[in-house]
């Protein structure tokens, strides 16, 4: 993810009409970049793109062929799939972390992107809730009960941990939506091994 | 999706008989003092009422938790029983009996969450709202991944299985792991069920849950 500047959304989208439509409705808030194909798509992908938009019918490429090089090239932006069918379960199978339908509505479109945006931030914060919640067990672990209860830095550690998860799951949101809740473990399976305590 | 789920007569008498929708429960106790039977009998106890069952293994294969179901459950209906099975030591039997969904490995937690996500989905389409969900057990996760990431899966599923007001029924082997790894497993749950081999046989404790008595209690 850029560290500067608005967020990169990259539209992959065969018709002009519609790119350009994207294009003005998302402009004003994003980096918006625009690729016509496939191809174009890979070519234009970097680590700085945080969300791709992706037609699944195209020419040339389809969008879950896109999707499956993006994954094989363990980016970790986070993929909408733009579809004109019910996608109905392969969405998920598929690996795509939200869908929408097409043609779709500018706020349902903004909403998707914002929701894919905070989702890269479940990781960061998972980690440090865990990190809160270690520091907490090692507490309890080595001292009596009576000692906790007189000690201020644990009194003000359950309270950091309280706020922090009620941070950490307005992020996650609704993870009864089966996308949600597949692209939420996908984030956390991007860092294992990576980080240490 | 709001009515408790039903526990009666699994517990001692006066523990707990009821646990409300959206409620993860973690087991533990020592290696063979039975944490695994009590999870299938949690699970068991709504089947007849026409819940459904959707367990994770980590290390027994599918047939063989068709098996335990079966023994408990004599009526059992195949319909109303998903797997996800990554211990990779199946055979293809209970996959042609009972839907299925097989992972390469207990380290594989995004295909766990694709397989729990396509057979609640197929559970939704013949609607059955009242799911219990096992995950047996989080022990085997931990010597295939680092804490912290177990941990994290951990808050997700749970949540998920809130969301989704199912009961969520979870085992630890406790004594393998030192304290600081069990108090950071036990507190993503809303209840604790521990189990010990006292003097006089087994015992069961409840932490946890507001009304339950928190005294051990012999438990056969």
């Amino acid at each position: 993810m850029s560290d500067t500047g608005p967020p990169v959304v990259l539209v992959v989208e065969d018709e002009p009409d519609v790119a350009e439509t994207y294009r003005r409705w998302l402009r004003s808030t994003y980096d918006v970049r625009v690729a016509a194909d496939g191809p174009t798509a890979m070519a234009e992908l970097d680590a700085s793109v945080d969300v791709v938009l992706l037609d699944r019918m195209m020419p040339e490429m389809a969008g879950e062929e896109v999707l499956r090089e993006i994954r094989d090239r363990e980016m970790t932006c986070r993929v909408a799939m733009v579809t004109a069918v019910d996608p109905d379960f392969d969405v998920v199978e598929m690996g795509f972390d939200a869908y929408v339908t097409k043609p779709p509505e500018r706020d349902e479109l903004m909403e998707t992107i914002e929701r894919l945006l905070d989702r890269a931030e479940v990781d960061d914060d998972l980690q440090q809730y865990y990190s809160l919640v270690a520091r907490r067990s090692t507490l309890e672990a080595e001292k009596t009960e009576a000692e906790l209860n007189d000690s201020p830095e644990y009194a003000n550690l359950v309270d950091r941990i309280e706020r922090q998860r009620e941070e950490v799951d307005e992020e996650l949101g609704d993870m009864s939506t089966d996308t949600d809740f597949v692209g939420a473990v996908r984030e956390i399976m991007n860092d294992e091994g990576e980080q240490t305590e | 999706m709001s009515t408790p789920y039903d526990i009666d007569e699994v517990l001692p008498a006066g523990t707990i008989e009821t646990l409300p929708a959206g409620t993860n429960v973690l087991i533990t106790g020592p290696a063979m003092v039975g944490k695994r039977e009590l999870a299938f009998r949690l699970l068991a106890t709504g089947h007849e009422k026409g819940e459904g069952v959707l367990c994770v293994t980590t290390s027994a294969s599918a047939s063989s938790m068709l098996d335990e179901f079966e023994r408990r459950v004599p009526t059992l209906d195949r319909d109303r029983v998903a797997i996800v099975d990554c211990s990779g030591s199946d055979s293809q039997q209970a996959i042609r009996e009972i839907a299925t969904e097989r992972v390469s490995s207990p380290g594989d937690l995004t295909g766990i969450s694709i397989g729990t996500a396509k057979l609640l989905q197929r559970f939704s389409k013949q609607n059955v709202s009242d799911v219990r969900h096992g995950l047996v057990s989080i022990s085997t996760l931990i010597q295939y991944l680092d804490l912290n990431t177990v941990f994290k899966f951990l808050h997700i599923y749970t949540s998920r299985i809130e969301d989704t007001g199912g009961l969520g029924v979870f085992t630890l082997e406790d004594v393998s792991h030192d304290a600081k790894t069990v108090n950071t497993i036990t507190s993503e749950f809303d209840c604790v069920i521990e189990l010990r081999e006292g003097a006089d046989g087994r015992e069961v404790r409840v932490k946890g849950l507001p009304g339950a008595s928190r005294s051990w209690r012999a438990f056969d």
